[in-house]
């Protein structure tokens, strides 16, 4: 009888594998991509996706064992006529054991994690770096670009309104001359500090090519995120928090062109550009409340 | 530890004798016997898990064909959720969303580990005629179901189901101007708020029982492993629902009162929700785990004839759980705006919970080794509970990791993580302890072929509809899109889509074999005897099911909960009440 229940559950288990493996053809060679990451186009990328290979050598690794050990186990010790089971009570040798050596790899991979999280992705941004605003609202993003000063003024996340969605300082010279536009223009290889804000609702700054996500919160101001990408081409944009009706299809395009190209783009823009409307000098006087 | 006993009106109560015949209401309506209340919660509990599974077969419809009427149905459903052709919309797959998951964590998962089993098991396996509080575990039940019922009436309003995600993100949830359903919102937090106090009223009642009722030398470790998972579980209910109900209550005000405790255009703080909600969010996922986590250690120490391997290190490991994870609730908000040294702070504690984990894991490897392991149905998905667990708790690691969050955060990677956690974790385990328990509930056995069918069609269309979302993920899915179609990084995937919803539908089907066998088995099982798995426990001791106020005379207990294949014994087991005899020679526990 236990002969017969241990290969039926055998048999499931083999069915499926086999199922597994159909399913794997069927859902498709068509595509390169169906199966793993997007290929990365950021310089941060590069190290998330090391990291993500190394977790997933660790966690593979962890995965085969057990489940070998495991099932190796059920159809060993399956019940037998005349064979009783082992009496025991445990093994504190091995409960140490295995306390332990999970207990070290987890604190190294956290001092791993925690190295790549301040060294690399929240570093200070390069000097260099093109400082965009990006806005969300109810259901889109708006970019802003520094006009011929380079400089994006200051921004809180108080002058937020519907008139200045970048909640830029009005009593911020270095503002009026930005410009906007609906589309993230970026130049390949050069660092781009963005800083994110939102009017409504926590909508989400999401580009799965630069391994890159951040929540845009109402009446926050984040400015620690930066980027470089690596690769020309076009990319987009994603709403990934939640964000109402609208959110299957909030998006926007990126464009990332080399140098020279961005250049002429930018002059073409920066030339044409009136003082943002939200960036009139007032008398407000400076609040700091971050 | 405690090595207390309290005698719990031992030698005066006589169980059966002192019953006397209750009313049609007060024996099956407002009855205050934990057993028959156990059974309320799992007849309630099931109709809400057709529902959650119906909501997900929607979802999942509109991601593999979306923009195409519903067949046979579309038409019929209601405005807020579908065009007038019945195909799903996108605000109406919002509502979709949000209700598939409230309706599994409220109303499924949690009451069906702590509703159905606590209630059931902990008098039984402890020796006590009933709960503490027999009255509030009555009303706990009638909280819980009028919350179901608020929760879900929000299909009737005409802007239909909350949209704002079961995680409620504020702003969005806290202005009916954002969210679009400022009347469904508003039932969510009536109806979470009741399902607190349901929550709430029961943990109180369960501390209670298990720390004053046991049985004469019931000490606390001789206590099975169900009853420790459910004790803990307990205490952080007790500790983590009412930030929760407190939460939903401000929710509540900020919806309708003109209050801005969330709103940040009006000076309030959006992420004071997600750390309120959050703060009771991850103690509530080891809430929806722990309890499973009991129920298969008890049922892979029976068919597989063994003591439980490091019985202690179970309980240590399970109260380090509960510890590590009030401490642990900012991993869900790595990307959200919050301080990035924080984020350091809590990947660490975040990377710490993973070790019990472990330990706990290796301990069921070790529960199996050396062991004469039975196959039965309810051993099969106590079997399958250990592996998808492992699958769910090492894909957490790549969540812990900051870095590798920042790309799969809100991806269907974690959808895929948390489905492995709670549904190959937590409910396969829930469907192993019906199958196991179903004759001590109902006097009936359940059907073992059908089981087993229900068994390996239910693991298999699991993984196929759940591994792939991995994959899904790590493409750049995010979650909670109506439609990935629109997206040109997710058109390759879509054929991956169609093919994780076709593997749905099979799960879905699959699951009704089950409701078939549960009810076809009540009236039509066969007679189940005392003790059908041969089990140690003090419930096996009893009638099936066993009568008003459980024990004709209150059990002595003399051993620990696992005394499986004692050497020197006739028998392959010792049942808890009974002394070891002369002849075995192991010292047991």
């Amino acid at each position: 009888m236990s002969f017969w229940r241990s290969s039926f559950a055998r048999c499931g288990l083999v069915l499926t594998v086999l199922l597994a493996g159909l399913g794997t053809c069927w859902a498709d060679p068509r595509t390169s991509n169906l199966w793993w990451m997007p290929e990365n186009a950021s310089e941060g990328g590069v190290y998330i996706d090391q990291l993500m290979w190394f977790i997933l050598f660790l966690t593979g690794i962890v995965f085969v064992l057990t489940q070998i050990v495991y099932i190796f186990f059920i159809v060993k010790y399956r019940a037998r006529k005349g064979v009783p089971a082992t009496y025991s009570h445990g093994n504190n040798r091995l409960e140490i054991i295995w306390t332990a050596i999970p207990t070290a790899i987890f604190i190294g991979l956290w001092g791993y994690s925690n190295h790549l999280w301040w060294d690399v992705l929240h570093s200070t941004p390069p000097a260099n770096s093109l400082q965009v605003g990006v806005a969300a609202y109810q259901f889109g993003f708006s970019f802003q670009y520094p006009g011929t000063d380079g400089k994006l003024g200051k921004a809180e996340a108080s002058f937020v309104s519907n008139d200045n969605m970048f909640g830029n300082d009005p009593s911020d010279p270095d503002a009026k001359d930005n410009f906007t536009s609906s589309v993230l223009e970026i130049p390949v290889n050069r660092p781009v500090h963005i800083r994110l804000d939102s009017k409504d609702v926590i909508h989400g700054f999401y580009i799965p090519q630069f391994r890159i996500y951040q929540d845009m919160v109402p009446g926050r101001m984040i400015d620690w995120v930066w980027f470089t990408p690596t690769k020309i081409g076009k990319f987009q944009l994603a709403c990934s928090q939640l964000c109402g009706s609208g959110h299957y299809n909030m998006k926007a395009d990126i464009e990332v062109v080399s140098e020279a190209d961005f250049e002429k783009w930018y002059q073409e823009k920066a030339k044409a550009v009136q003082p943002q409307p939200g960036a009139k000098l007032t008398s407000v006087t400076e609040t700091k409340d971050q | 530890m405690s090595q207390t006993i309290v005698h719990s009106g031992a030698e005066t109560h006589t169980g059966t004798a002192h019953h006397h015949e209750l009313s049609f209401f007060h024996k099956y309506i407002w009855s205050e016997d934990h057993k028959t209340i156990a059974i309320q919660y799992l007849f309630a509990s099931l109709f809400f898990l057709l529902i959650g599974g119906l909501l997900a077969m929607g979802v999942r419809y509109q991601l593999a064909f979306s923009g195409q009427p519903i067949p046979l149905i579309g038409s019929l459903l209601p405005r807020w959720l579908v065009t007038d052709a019945g195909a799903i919309q996108p605000q109406g797959y919002n509502g979709l969303v949000t209700m598939h998951a409230t309706v599994m964590v409220f109303l499924v998962v949690m009451p069906l580990l702590v509703g159905v089993f606590g209630n059931f098991l902990i008098p039984l396996k402890i020796g006590a005629p009933d709960m503490a509080f027999p009255f509030f575990n009555a009303l706990s039940f009638w909280l819980f179901f009028a919350s179901g019922i608020i929760l879900l009436s929000s299909f009737f309003v005409p802007t239909g189901f909350p949209a704002a995600g079961w995680t409620s993100y504020a702003p969005l949830s806290a202005n009916g101007a954002y969210n679009g359903s400022q009347a469904g919102q508003s039932l969510w937090c009536v109806g979470i708020f009741i399902n607190g106090l349901a929550s709430i009223a029961g943990a109180v009642n369960y501390i209670t029982t298990i720390i004053n009722m046991r049985a004469p030398g019931m000490k606390m470790f001789r206590l099975p492993l169900p009853v420790w998972a459910l004790f803990i579980t307990a205490i952080l209910l007790l500790l983590a629902v009412p930030v929760l109900s407190a939460a939903a209550a401000m929710l509540f005000f900020d919806l309708n009162f003109g209050t801005s405790f969330f709103e940040a255009n009006r000076y309030g703080q959006p992420l004071m929700w997600q750390h309120l909600f959050w703060f009771f969010g991850h103690p509530e996922v080891y809430i929806l785990i722990l309890p499973a986590m009991g129920l298969v250690s008890e049922m892979l120490a029976v068919f597989s004839r063994k003591p439980i391997f490091g019985y202690k290190a179970m309980v240590y490991a399970m109260a380090a759980i509960g510890v590590l994870g009030f401490v642990v609730w900012g991993h869900h908000m790595f990307v959200s705006g919050m301080n990035l040294m924080l984020s350091s702070a809590f990947s660490f504690s975040t990377m710490l919970i993973a070790v019990p984990s472990a330990i706990k894991t290796f301990n069921w490897l070790g529960t199996v080794w050396g062991g004469s392991i039975r196959f039965t149905t309810a051993m099969c998905f106590a079997l399958a509970f250990v592996s998808m667990f492992v699958i769910g708790g090492l894909s957490g690691i790549y969540m812990a990791s900051t870095p590798v969050d920042l790309f799969i955060h809100h991806t269907y990677f974690i959808v895929a993580h948390i489905h492995y956690v709670l549904f190959g974790g937590s409910l396969f385990g829930i469907f192993g302890a019906i199958y196991f328990w179903y004759p001590k509930m109902f006097g009936h056995m359940m059907n073992e072929f059908w089981g087993k069918v229900h068994f390996v069609l239910s693991f298999m269309f699991f993984n196929l509809t759940f591994f792939p979302m991995h994959n899904l993920g790590l493409n750049g899915m995010p979650r909670r899109i109506a439609d990935p179609s629109l997206y040109d990084f997710l058109k390759s995937s879509q054929p991956l889509n169609i093919f994780v919803s076709l593997s749905a539908f099979g799960l879905g089907l699959s699951t009704l074999i089950f409701f078939v066998n549960f009810v076809y088995s009540m009236f039509k099982g066969p007679k189940a005897p005392r003790n059908p798995w041969n089990s140690t426990t003090l419930e096996w001791t009893l009638p099936s099911p066993p009568g008003h106020g459980n024990f004709p005379v209150t059990p002595t207990v003399y051993n620990g909960p696992y005394e499986y294949s004692v050497p020197g014994m006739d028998q392959d087991f010792l049942p808890q009440n009974q002394p070891a005899p002369e002849a075995a020679r192991v010292a047991v526990h």
